[in-house]
């Protein structure tokens, strides 16, 4: 076994394991930190796919961007949320059930179906001008729709968390 | 053809993202929220889009690479959600839920799922598929959850974001494992691999897994069992005006998707699999509109009744999607016309009643008919038209719907739908029997504006007419979706068949 599959079992192990702590420690906190770690491993895979444009913004995106607003939110809204997120027997009975039967499933699929596979070639310029390319040519639609989609999430955000404005304060 | 040539036939498109950003802008102009004038540029919008649709015809042609289809089937449904839309919007003026201080955000928001639903009619991509579906719920969940003030409304904002996550997040997984073994995002192409795929033992599993993976976001759009959880609440918390848009305009931009994706890109291994499709969507459809009629029997708030009832009407329509041929999607297109005209018929019933009598409960319409008969007798036509009972159109609908499955030979599917009918009059008819049967304490007639009178007939007309002239409005539909397949996959499936 080389360094990179070393290396790859050990984020591998990583990403699974935080990511068993997120769901099951009791304190938000904590899970917003446990979830850190694993979205910086999910990253560090995306460097194995020779993904890197995605790896970077995995970190810049999500590490640093929405982990900080989830902190952000957990801290703002602690005392105020009285949340009981412990679940019933019967609930974790039967969840539990049918996780372990869509992992098996999902583990019986992976293994056995002839994927599509694409050649990788490792490239010194990296990935990010073909993506480039792609988005304003092949997938300029899409790019533009998830502006709207982005603006229209943004306006809903605003409309929700503004207090209510009285009439006299308004004027 | 590429994205710069596509431009002139995505001029519609490029209207409702105007108007959307013109309304906003609007509302930060002074003394802007003091009339209804927003919602009055939001309705020119809409009318220069419906122009610029008609103006750009049809000419079958793929935009953007293919990630759109404009088509006669996309049209048809793209003037459906305008329509809706419109309807919408006067709905919301006449309503007394919503907020003055925010008309700019909601009306730009109601423009906006537009494009969502625009998209969704017309995506031959997973990739653009999925981004119309978020469109439209992301806007659906703002939407709902618009009364901020009101209790109801976030818990059904909420429960929506919820169920709609999970629901999304599941159907990103499926087109990620339809991809993964096709290795292409269009539609088509994909049913095309499918084909081949499905004789591979090995993938067999992963097909369908994926299938109903994809199933699931779908099925949760159109409020089918058992993704139905979230529609009574969130039908019931949302204002009214909400309501009556997410039960017509995104239930058909949902239909829209579904027969997109499983006629085009799953129809071929309907036809060849080991696994019976035909007869799982036949119990989903049969659990769905059992499931809505069920429940709607006890319900004494009107809103929340006709909330379940929509859930059956999907029942329904399913009925045309589980044949997967032509005839079934006339079917649905035709039904979707008529479902549009009668449900927001009813619904803006229970607006006008809850304006005047403060009361959205069966008991609010007591004595209706004395107090205002064009109303009473308006709601009943609705109600019965919802029923199936000749001589209106909503048995037009459930006729054509019916002998569509009786061609494909799915006896137990009609027998159902029919005793479902049946059992459908009685929740109907409790409302009836207590506008004309009952009497009330308050015997003050109730007045309503001329122009109220007026949009009141314009849902009650087409609900008469479209049984009368039925036939005529069946060939138009026979004639928008005559291109709707593209040729390649005709043949395709043409030579598949063939195959021992």
């Amino acid at each position: 076994m080389d360094w990179t599959q070393t290396l790859f079992w050990f984020f591998f192990a990583m990403t699974i394991g935080s990511a068993v702590f997120v769901v099951t420690v009791r304190n938000l906190v904590h899970a917003a930190f446990w979830l850190m770690i694993t979205l910086f491993c999910v990253a560090a895979l995306y460097v194995f796919l020779k993904a890197d444009f995605l790896a970077a913004t995995q970190v810049v995106v999500y590490v640093g961007g929405i982990l900080v607003l989830v902190l952000f939110g957990v801290m703002m809204t602690s005392g105020k949320l009285d949340l009981n997120l412990k679940l019933e027997r019967g609930q974790m009975i039967s969840s539990g059930i049918i996780s372990i039967a869509l992992l098996a499933i999902l583990f019986l699929i992976v293994r056995r179906t002839n994927w599509q596979t694409a050649e990788t070639q490792f490239d010194s310029e990296g990935t990010t001008s073909s993506i480039g390319e792609a988005i304003m040519g092949e997938f300029l639609l899409p790019f533009e729709v998830v502006s709207i989609v982005l603006l229209i999430a943004l306006i809903g955000a605003v409309l929700i968390t503004r207090k209510e404005v009285k009439k006299e304060d308004a004027a | 053809m590429n994205s710069v040539d596509s431009l002139q036939y995505f001029i519609p498109e490029l209207i409702v993202v105007g108007t959307a950003l013109v309304t906003i802008i609007y509302d930060l102009l002074p003394d802007s929220k003091d009339n209804n004038s927003i919602a009055y540029i939001a309705l020119g919008g809409i009318a220069l889009t419906l122009i610029a649709i008609f103006a750009t015809g049809a000419p079958t042609e793929s935009l953007f690479d293919g990630m759109i289809r404009i088509d006669g089937f996309s049209i048809y449904f793209k003037v459906i959600a305008l329509v809706a839309t419109a309807v919408t919007i006067v709905f919301s003026i006449q309503s007394r839920e919503l907020d003055p201080n925010t008309k700019g955000e909601y009306y730009s928001i109601l423009i906006a799922v537009n494009l969502g639903m625009f998209m969704m009619a017309s995506s031959t991509n997973l990739l653009m598929a999925y981004l119309s579906l978020e469109t439209v719920s992301i806007s659906s969940y703002i939407l709902a959850g618009f009364l901020t003030h009101n209790q109801r409304s976030s818990e059904a904002s909420f429960k929506y974001i919820i169920y709609g996550a999970v629901a999304s997040g599941t159907m990103l997984f499926g087109l990620s494992l339809m991809f993964g073994l096709t290795g292409t995002a269009s539609i088509s192409e994909i049913g095309a691999k499918l084909a081949g795929l499905i004789e591979d033992p090995d993938s067999r599993l992963a097909v369908m897994v994926a299938v109903v993976f994809v199933l699931t976001g779908l099925g949760y759009k159109i409020a089918a069992v058992p993704f139905h959880m979230w529609s009574p609440d969130v039908y019931e918390g949302a204002p009214i005006p909400v309501t009556a848009f997410l039960s017509v305009a995104s239930k058909a931009a949902g239909f829209a998707l579904f027969i997109r994706i499983f006629y085009l890109g799953f129809g071929q291994i309907a036809n060849l699999s080991t696994t019976n499709w035909t007869l799982l969507l036949s119990i989903i459809s049969a659990l769905t509109m059992t499931f809505g009629n069920l429940a709607a029997l006890p319900q004494e708030n009107v809103k929340r009744l006709l909330a379940y009832s929509s859930i059956a009407h999907s029942g329904y329509l399913l009925m045309g999607a589980v044949l997967l041929n032509d005839t079934g999607i006339k079917a649905i297109l035709f039904y979707l016309t008529i479902y549009l005209f009668m449900n927001l018929g009813a619904f803006f019933v229970v607006i006008l009643v809850a304006n005047q009598v403060g009361s959205e409960m069966i008991s609010g319409y007591r004595n209706l008919v004395s107090r205002a008969p064009l109303l009473a007798i308006s709601m009943a036509i609705f109600l019965f038209s919802l029923v199936g009972l000749p001589p209106l159109a909503g048995f037009a609908g459930k006729w054509i719907l019916f002998t569509a499955a009786l061609q494909k030979h799915l006896y137990w599917l009609v027998v159902v739908a029919a005793l479902n009918s049946a059992v459908s009059l009685y929740y109907y008819v409790r409302i009836v029997k207590a506008m004309f049967f009952e009497t009330a304490e308050d015997q003050t007639p109730l007045t309503f504006s001329f122009g109220n009178r007026l949009l009141l007939l314009a849902f009650v007309i087409p609900t008469v007419l479209l049984f009368i002239l039925w036939e005529p409005s069946y060939e138009v539909i026979s004639a928008v979706i005559k291109d709707f397949t593209p040729a390649d996959v005709g043949k395709l499936a043409a030579t598949v068949s063939q195959q021992p």
